[in-house]
């Protein structure tokens, strides 16, 4: 089976999965209406509505780690090519993916003697 | 066939995971309580919330049932028994799994709810927290394999299998995968008792009956990916290929719950320290023992 194919049946299962919780959807609703009744739509939140839309009122804390994370996020990016060639390559993989992930730990380090890995 | 013969084994895995779990809550064994719940479901209300931002709340319970059943599609549980055994499948795997975060921050920003709000928030604290977790172990047994292909992972690992050649691995990536399936004890985002369901909060009625599956079909996946990836897939003595996959995915699946279930839930900074301070440094050091590993030993 060629890679193309291979795409098109899982962009099919991924179609087919829609159509299914659709259907279900539809029957769900062809058993009967959601009755529209005052107060019934308010967001958990102790009975009464929020004052002010709730969008935007999170502090993320975890910034720190998030710029981290995309530096580690982008190494990933090389690690799958270079595992895959691994055994190939030998020692000289070993060295060149040691000292590249040795500077990233080093920033590692460094983030956390500076206080980047704590809640903020 | 093949498509309907993964879909009947996610349907009846996460039937007996909904089994399982209610037997260890409420000490009774109910086969058909979850049938019978998820029927309920179909004849309840569905609210939509107040203000809601529609497209993501009703794209998000689909999306996660997509990523669950996707993820599942690349996973073989038989040497001719995968949907796509893709080239990159090790990797579409993660790429998948990405999307678990998408759905859970658009379950947390559709309804317009507070609760549902932090608790979408909370899971992208957590995705930075697991994720590298996942992505590193799974490298690391591409590396034994040379291949990205699932299936050349799992016929790797034919003389010993990769949770003896790397158990390092296997723990780390077993700890991120209960908190990528966010179940206890890292069930941050819904958060039972504190944030009154969290991501769960607002949906009700069949859209919850998609959600509550996808989050089942999402531990049954996870599971089979453990078990592709460190545990031998298919591979065993006597018993054919399919029931050892079986075998050992729901041993692992049920394992996740008994973990979660003995445990009490972890605060997030905790679960970014953790992670970050010891699981990531753990990680690096699986890759290089696995590497130094192929290298002296052919």
């Amino acid at each position: 089976m060629s890679a193309t194919q291979q795409y098109l049946i899982l962009l099919g299962l991924a179609l087919g999965i829609l159509g299914a919780v659709l259907s279900l959807y539809g029957l769900a609703r062809s058993l009967g209406a959601t009755r529209q009744e005052p107060g019934k739509d308010v967001p958990a939140s102790a009975g009464v509505l929020s004052r002010d839309p709730v969008w935007g009122r999170y502090h993320a804390r975890y910034y720190g780690y998030a710029l981290l994370f995309l530096a580690f996020d982008m190494e990933m990016a090389y690690m799958y090519p270079w595992a895959v060639v691994f055994k190939e390559v030998g020692l000289v993989a070993l060295l060149d993916m040691g000292v590249f992930l040795a500077i990233l730990f080093l920033g590692l380090l460094y983030g956390w003697s500076q206080g980047a890995l704590r809640r903020q | 066939m093949t498509v309907a013969l993964v879909l009947l084994t996610l349907l009846v895995g996460a039937w007996l995971l909904a089994v399982i779990e209610a037997w260890l809550t409420t000490g009774r064994l109910r086969p058909v309580a979850p049938l019978l719940a998820g029927l309920s479901h179909l004849g309840r209300e569905s609210i939509l919330a107040r203000k809601p931002d529609r497209l993501f709340f009703e794209t998000a319970p689909v999306l996660l049932l997509v990523v669950a059943v996707l993820g599942a599609a690349v996973l073989p549980l038989a040497p001719d028994l995968v949907i796509a055994d893709l080239a990159t499948g090790a990797l579409f795997l993660n790429a998948v799994l990405a999307y678990v975060l998408v759905s859970l921050i658009m379950a947390g920003w559709g309804p317009n709810g507070a609760y549902a709000m932090v608790g979408g928030w909370r899971f992208l604290g957590q995705l930075i927290a697991y994720s590298m977790l996942i992505v590193m172990p799974i490298t690391a047994t591409a590396m034994r394999a040379e291949s990205l292909l699932n299936s050349a992972i799992v016929e790797s690992q034919a003389g010993l299998w990769n949770i003896v050649y790397q158990p390092l691995g296997f723990v780390l990536f077993f700890i991120a995968a209960i908190a990528l399936a966010f179940r206890s004890p890292f069930d941050l985002p819904t958060a039972p008792g504190e944030l009154a369901g969290g991501v769960d909060a607002e949906y009700t009625g069949v859209r919850l009956a998609v959600l509550r599956l996808a989050r089942l079909v999402m531990v049954i996946t996870l599971s089979a990916a453990t078990t592709v990836f460190f545990l031998g897939g298919w591979q065993g003595p006597l018993l054919p290929p399919w029931a050892w996959s079986l075998i050992k995915t729901l041993a692992v699946a049920v394992s996740m719950l008994l973990v979660g279930f003995y445990l009490p839930r972890i605060r997030e900074a905790d679960l970014l320290g953790w992670c970050w301070k010891l699981g990531i440094p753990l990680a690096l050091l699986n890759i290089l023992i696995v590497g130094l590993l192929i290298l002296v030993v052919p």
